[in-house]
């Protein structure tokens, strides 16, 4: 929804609690805007939490009267910072996560957005509260390996589950964008450009990466819709069952070996992967039987690399953000990602 | 010098920690002062490492420079000549240290861009900068708890 009226800055440097009493407000014309006979509006137990390196999260609740008698809901709000990693658009993230809503894809119902910030003075989502924790390390955490396998297993589904939604059916063609070109080539000029955008000194070593990247960029056997962040520290779990994926702001149309490369990735495989008895070889196999493709090992080793020099251009760009003034915390140039670039650049030469 | 730089530093990491930390109560504050903390612990101890990192790294960079020299074209070579007659700054100058360092690296990159450079040179500008990232003594810290629900999640 386009609100009309500006109702509140976007100046964030005044209190935690004015910028609280600015949400809560904002939040409230959002309801009134979104559900014109919403009465005896209530915000409670608003609350900005520890999380959100790209955007502030609040967790609050809501209830009003309305046409249809009382409703009351668990929200989350996810509104823009200051700073942020990632600059996303809230209607890209809007559209897949109601186009989700008609799929078999775990995900939680997306109630109202505030693309301008007009309301809520910078671009916002609000979504329903789901319950489950989000563990990075689920996988490798203190469940039986039985029990970590199925989730793995299960996340692995949860992919191919993505991968299924028909972009056509849902309109995710028209609001995200069909690939004019090959995938893998749109997402390296995409994040050539923040590369070109955020260094703030010459990084030979992403360079010579970058160099390798353009010369073997491969064709798409087929497109999808892809996740962009798939993990597990993207997902809810509720005893030994994902309850949601959350974070679809960087979602779209291209490559199946995209998502499938970034947890095939040895680094941060402790997130992905479980030594000895899920790792490359076992996803690979399991993805291939649950979607009967073919997957090149070269073009997967592609999408390894691209995911890890990506990783290292968000890791610049807070870095761009925080000698602005703009992020809160430091990060440094990612040199810990080099050698596993260069090895796997090695073993398809 | 007493304090020295380290002591201060170190100080002002354990003050924050005693005394600042236990009032802070919001949770985004929180996990923004523990990042804060662990990254002046780790500049702290990586303060006195840098100077010789930047001087051991320009000799490496420029003895790469020039061992590439003869297959790069002449405009970027001239460059290059230009960058190793200027000389070694003063290793206690550490601004010209650092300018030094980003100039002989975008020689570096454009040497990477330029497509001339042969499969033996690549491979030592590989090697090169696999051993520059294990003795480059700022590393990133996290701090960032791994378990979190839908609110606190980045």
């Amino acid at each position: 929804m386009n609100a009309s009226s500006n109702t509140m800055a976007t100046d964030d440097q005044s209190g935690s609690n004015d910028l609280a009493d600015r949400v809560e407000g904002g939040l409230r014309q959002l309801i009134s805007h979104a559900v014109p006979s919403a009465e005896q509006i209530a915000v409670t137990r608003l609350s900005r939490a520890a999380g959100g390196l790209s955007r502030e999260n609040w967790t609050v609740d809501v209830s009003w009267v309305g046409s249809t008698g009382r409703q009351q809901y668990r929200l989350m709000l996810m509104r823009d910072a200051a700073g942020t990693l990632l600059n996303t658009e809230r209607s890209r993230e809007y559209d897949v996560l109601k186009a989700l809503e008609k799929s078999q894809v775990v995900a939680p119902q997306v109630f109202w957005m505030d693309p301008q910030g007009s309301f809520l003075g910078a671009p916002s989502l609000v979504m329903e509260r789901m319950p489950g924790e989000c563990d990075y390390m689920v996988l490798n955490g203190e469940r039986p390996l039985k029990n970590r396998l199925q989730l793995a297993r299960d996340f692995l589904r949860l992919l191919v589950d993505i991968q299924s939604v028909n972009w056509r059916v849902t309109g995710l063609d028209v609001s995200l964008g069909l690939p004019e070109k090959s995938p893998s080539a749109i997402q390296l000029d995409h994040w050539v450009a923040e590369y070109d955008s955020v260094r703030l000194e010459p990084h030979p070593e992403l360079d010579y990466v970058l160099q390798w990247l353009a010369r073997r960029a491969p064709d798409a056997e087929t497109i999808v819709l892809v996740h962009g962040d798939f993990k597990p520290g993207n997902a809810l779990v509720e005893g030994n069952r994902i309850t949601a994926m959350l974070d679809w702001e960087t979602a779209h149309l291209g490559d199946p070996l995209e998502d499938l490369g970034w947890i095939t990735n040895p680094v941060r495989g402790r997130e992905h992967q479980i030594e000895g008895h899920w790792e490359r070889e076992q996803i690979v196999a399991t993805y291939r039987e649950l979607t009967g493709r073919s997957v090149s090992d070269a073009d997967l080793t592609w999408w390894n690399v691209f995911s890890c020099w990506k990783l290292a251009i968000i890791q610049l760009t807070a870095i761009s953000e925080f000698v602005a003034g703009r992020y809160d915390r430091v990060f440094q140039t990612p040199t810990w990602l080099y050698r596993p670039m260069f090895r796997m650049m090695e073993s398809v030469q | 010098m007493r304090p020295t730089a380290e002591e201060q530093l170190e100080g002002t990491c354990r003050i924050l920690e005693t005394v600042v930390s236990p009032q802070v109560i919001e949770p985004f504050a929180r996990t923004i002062l523990a990042n804060l903390i662990a990254n002046l612990r780790m500049v702290t101890a990586a303060l006195p490492m840098i100077s010789s990192f930047l001087r051991d790294d320009n000799d490496a960079t420029c003895a790469q420079l020039l061992a590439m020299r003869e297959v790069l074209p002449r405009e970027l070579t001239e460059r290059i000549d230009h960058a190793v007659a200027a000389g070694k700054p003063d290793n206690c100058d550490g601004i010209a240290l650092e300018e030094r360092n980003r100039s002989l690296r975008e020689l570096l990159a454009a040497a990477i861009n330029s497509g001339h450079l042969t499969r033996d040179m690549l491979g030592s500008v590989e090697k090169h900068m696999v051993e520059r990232a294990s003795r480059n003594p700022m590393r990133y810290v996290p701090t960032v708890a791994t378990t979190h629900n839908q609110s606190e999640r980045s």
